[in-house]
């Protein structure tokens, strides 16, 4: 079977799987990832930064761009693609791509609302981004101040108030870890463990799936995926397709 | 005399132990409620969305200008009924079905009150079932959407749809908002009215309620 050349550019949040396909692909992938930081941006900005990504391949080498990505809130509608087809998984977000199937995410999804998902590249990845978190909406919209700034800035009765509202996770009580497979140890799992000991949550593990990560670098390109033909754009289909290619 | 000026200016500046202590003398003093509210309260929330829409204010300020405003409120509310004083329109908020986000939903539904709205807030992961009883049961003018995650604002859809076959589309206006919702989603999914921050949300509730 004759191999394929495929750039692919993903989030760093699959670093370790990814990497692991691409050690088993039959294809030829070149490898670029993208700080998981700009999913903290805005779609607008993680938009652009990934669009000049696909604009900077260069016309002829590969046979397709893959994109290591999910929706991610619309950061990634609205790409387009130039010389080279892309290629991207029907998923709302990375944890479908973790869990293996849009179906098995929804299951997750609707039977345990308030799961907060951890896998290794959630743990290890990202928290620490210091040229992108000025630029992040958190930032922007002073989501992301201390209950110490809020003191300075507020008083201490504010800043109590504030700290309650601001809470993101107010409403979630479990987190699971996605064990996928290529971890060193158990270090993650027990990193998990220790964060939900301290919030008082659930802790729960499910096994991943890394079935579409692989058939993201290996094909078939079936229904599970969209192929953006050059000249196409990726748009949101607001339905159970999640995303579709239009001109 | 009461200075009603500072009250004012508690709110902008997110004052509450202040707020509540000029509203309690105004009050003792006989000061109109109505006066309170629409010449100093509602004004005040005014100028924090404004400060928020010039960039000069962040969530924190808004956050805490409504909590200033609704001290005094809570100062008020038992004489309103008699004041004479009318809600501009009662509005149902809530995070859609599966959705457990509730920032944006509890700052819009403070700003709404802030603006003269009165609030049922129906939480998150309310269902189109829970939307539609608000309507028949509460007597709500606008229903406010908000969803933070592309795999739940489906069910902004569906409650445009279930509204729809209830028959009480035309009774109510419906208004969206979250992160991954935009102007074109709104036109899509026939909603009235769409904003993409709680400052705009007041105007926007205003325009559908026929008062800006």
């Amino acid at each position: 079977m004759e191999s394929q050349r495929l750039q692919l550019i993903a989030c760093e949040v699959f670093t370790r799987e990814l990497c692991a396909a691409v050690a088993g692909s039959s294809n030829q992938v070149d490898l670029k990832f993208l700080p998981k930081g700009l999913h903290s941006l805005g779609c607008q900005r993680m938009r652009s930064a990934i669009q000049d990504c696909i604009d900077a391949v260069p016309e002829g080498r590969y046979d397709a761009i893959c994109l290591g990505f999910g929706l991610c809130n619309n950061g990634l509608a609205e790409l387009r693609a130039g010389h080279t087809p892309l290629v991207m998984p029907r998923a709302h977000d990375c944890i479908t791509l973790f869990l293996g199937s849009r179906q098995r995410y929804r299951e997750q999804f609707d039977n345990n609302p308030g799961t907060y998902f951890l896998t290794s590249g959630w743990i290890e990845r990202g928290d620490t981004d210091e040229q992108l978190q000025p630029l992040s909406v958190e930032h922007q919209t002073g989501l992301d101040l201390s209950y110490q700034d809020m003191v300075d800035k507020y008083g201490e009765d504010n800043a109590k108030f504030l700290y309650e509202q601001l809470n993101q996770t107010s409403n979630y009580g479990r987190y699971c870890y996605v064990e996928m497979g290529v971890e060193p140890d158990d270090r993650y799992q027990r990193e998990t463990q220790r964060r939900a000991d301290d919030k008082g949550w659930r802790c729960d593990t499910v096994r991943g799936d890394m079935d579409l990560l692989q058939r993201l670098l290996n094909g078939p390109w079936d229904d599970d995926f969209i192929t953006v033909a050059p000249g196409q754009r990726i748009a949101a289909s607001y339905d159970d397709r999640v995303v579709e290619a239009k001109p | 005399m009461a200075d009603l000026d500072s009250l004012k200016e508690a709110v902008i500046s997110g004052d509450a132990n202040t707020a509540k202590a000029v509203t309690e003398a105004a009050v003792a003093e006989g000061i109109d409620v109505q006066v309170i509210v629409s010449d100093y309260l509602i004004p005040a929330m005014d100028e924090v969305g404004r400060r928020f829409e010039a960039n000069e204010y962040f969530v924190p300020e808004l956050l805490i200008g409504a909590r200033a405003m609704k001290t005094s409120m809570a100062v008020l509310k038992p004489l309103l009924a008699d004041s004479g004083v009318k809600p501009v329109a009662k509005v149902a908020i809530g995070t859609v079905k599966g959705d457990l986000h509730d920032i944006g939903k509890n700052l819009v539904a403070s700003m709404l009150e802030g603006g003269g709205f009165e609030i049922v807030d129906l939480g998150v992961d309310v269902s189109p079932e829970q939307f539609i009883q608000s309507v028949q049961e509460s007597g709500v003018a606008i229903i406010c959407m908000s969803a933070l995650l592309t795999t739940t604002m489906g069910s902004m859809k569906d409650t445009i749809q279930a509204l729809n076959a209830a028959g009480l589309r035309d009774k109510v206006q419906v208004m969206i908002g979250g992160a991954p919702i935009t102007q074109q989603y709104a036109n899509e999914i026939g909603a009235d009215g769409y904003s993409d921050n709680a400052s705009a949300a007041v105007s926007c509730a205003r325009k559908l309620a026929k008062v800006a």
